[in-house]
């Protein structure tokens, strides 16, 4: 394998077990919930417990790409420490997107900031945020109008 | 259950210090709630720091230099609501009959501008640039505005209401008042939540001491007494503060102050009603428009009324933040719940000033922040 070759090029997630596999084509993926086999809740992400109910019984789904935007603010000032956005910093929105599994996923969202409202309908993006050390291309989220 | 009395407060001025260090600023707040209650550091059995941003040891650090007498000192941390953790175990420990004489100080320096980071958010959390504190209230402020239709002005109008109380505190480090357009006018930190609407963090310290209630006629003529101190964190689904990644769209919980609110209730056996003057955690003008509606001065959806109706000024029915609150004192975070019942008292003891809320009798204190930590506070006279 030619590491050097950008098609074989190793991706990887922003966090541990946040993201269906695989990684390509990214267009694919999508969020992982964790679903509560007792009480149904669901939570962001690979977890070991439900925070509803403690329950161990957890089953990985994977939740649908598109949703709507619940509430929304807009990060208006380059957030404080390691920002890995772009520099010049530009600013962007950041609100709870609810995806029809019946949870409220926090995100970016890159829209025309003029143009953000409650309820518009958002569709989920996997995208490559930076590189790391390694050379490992670091895939991070966030939702975009349909 | 036995009955806790603070018998002594003390205060440092809420600012920026840059000659001080954190051990001079507890020091100073210590000793003068010491005096305050006519007593001496050697009497003091057990000593709680309340404290987020300094380093470890520090209640050791500040307290051994007044002497080093061999009580147990204990460092809390619970984010903005510390004061409230804190104060909670002094009185529990004033009521298992462990102690008699306990002091519980909070001392904060911190840095200026934004928080460190990665004192609450994972790193991911970091690098997407979903860490500023501010957005978690402006989402909320933003939702509260498309269920009930609150607006701008009625934020800014709680911002105006704080500022103007402000100028009459000498402990605040902001005491300016700002007219109505100035708020409005001034630059968006996170939509819809102003620069005028926000709280900065800072420097300071206040300390108050404790006996069981039967026993402070030795120290003082004006105790105060707990009647409530209860801290608690969010239930599930309303787990909104820092550093939430996802909430439940199935299940709604009732917010933590609502909770903390209702048992402190129960606990003095009162209603807001009976509470004559209130100090509530506004790190921003919206979050106090929605504690009025979760401690139960209104319904919820009407905390803006409440406002454009002057409810909640020193001369409304339910006058809330006399001290000029977060916004105007800043927070100085281990040390803010402390100093909201330092204001209380003074409030009790009718020695406020001219931010005097007439023949006030009974008080309450409020903080909420990252973590979902929270705690309401019930003293009265």
């Amino acid at each position: 394998m030619d590491r050097d070759d950008p098609q074989n090029k190793k991706r990887i997630s922003i966090r541990e077990g946040l993201f269906t596999t695989p990684l390509v084509p990214v267009e694919q993926a999508k969020l992982i919930g964790s679903q509560c086999k007792d009480c149904s809740e669901i939570s962001l992400g690979k977890r070991q417990t439900c925070s509803n109910c403690g329950g161990v019984n957890l089953e990985e789904i994977p939740l649908s790409r598109q949703g709507k935007l619940w509430t929304y603010t807009v990060i208006r000032h380059k957030p404080p420490g390691d920002y890995k956005g772009p520099d010049p910093f530009v600013p962007f929105g950041l609100g709870l997107v609810e995806i029809p599994e019946g949870i409220r996923v926090l995100s970016p969202i890159q829209c025309d900031l003029e143009g953000i409202k409650v309820g518009m309908d958002l569709e989920l993006e996997v995208y490559p945020l930076y590189t790391d050390e390694n050379k490992n291309e670091v895939l991070a989220f966030r939702f975009r109008p349909v | 259950m036995k009955e806790v009395a603070i018998i002594g407060v003390g205060i440092h001025k809420f600012g920026r210090f840059e000659n001080k260090s954190y051990l001079e600023l507890g020091q100073e707040a210590a000793q003068m709630a010491l005096r305050d209650a006519h007593l001496e550091w050697k009497d003091v059995q057990m000593a709680y720091l309340s404290k987020m941003y300094l380093p470890a040891t520090s209640g050791a650090r500040i307290f051994k230099p007044l002497g080093a007498t061999g009580i147990p000192i204990c460092d809390i941390e619970a984010a903005c609501a510390s004061g409230g953790i804190a104060l909670s175990q002094a009185v529990l420990g004033i009521q298992s009959g462990a102690f008699d004489i306990v002091m519980v100080l909070g001392t904060e320096k911190m840095p200026r501008g934004f928080m460190d980071p990665s004192m609450i958010y994972e790193k991911w959390q970091i690098q997407m640039g979903m860490d500023t504190n501010p957005s978690y209230w402006a989402m909320r402020a933003r939702r509260h505005m498309y269920d009930y239709g609150t607006t701008d002005l009625q934020i800014a109008k709680v911002a105006f209401k704080n500022h103007k109380n402000s100028v009459h505190n000498p402990y605040a480090i902001y005491r300016k008042e700002f007219t109505i357009e100035e708020i409005l006018n001034s630059p968006l930190v996170c939509d819809p939540i102003r620069l005028l609407e926000i709280c900065a963090p800072n420097e300071g310290a206040a300390a108050v001491v404790l006996c069981p209630k039967d026993k402070a006629a030795r120290y003082t003529n004006q105790p105060i007494t707990i009647a409530a101190c209860v801290p608690t964190n969010a239930y599930y689904s309303a787990d909104f503060r820092a550093p939430l990644d996802s909430l439940s769209a199935k299940t709604a919980n009732p917010g933590p102050t609502e909770v903390a609110g209702k048992k402190a209730y129960e606990q003095a056996g009162i209603g807001p009603k009976d509470i004559n003057c209130f100090e509530v955690q506004d790190t921003d003008a919206f979050c106090e428009i929605e504690i009025y509606e979760q401690l139960g001065l209104c319904q919820a959806g009407e905390g803006g009324r409440l406002i454009d109706e002057g409810v909640t000024q020193i001369d409304g029915k339910y006058p809330v933040n006399m001290s000029g609150g977060l916004i105007s004192k800043g927070e100085p975070i281990g040390a803010s719940h402390l100093g909201q019942i330092f204001e209380i008292v003074m409030q009790l003891r009718g020695e406020a000033g001219q931010r005097q809320v007439p023949n006030a009798k009974v008080g309450l204190a409020h903080v909420l922040g990252a973590g979902n930590n929270c705690a309401v506070t019930i003293v009265k006279k």
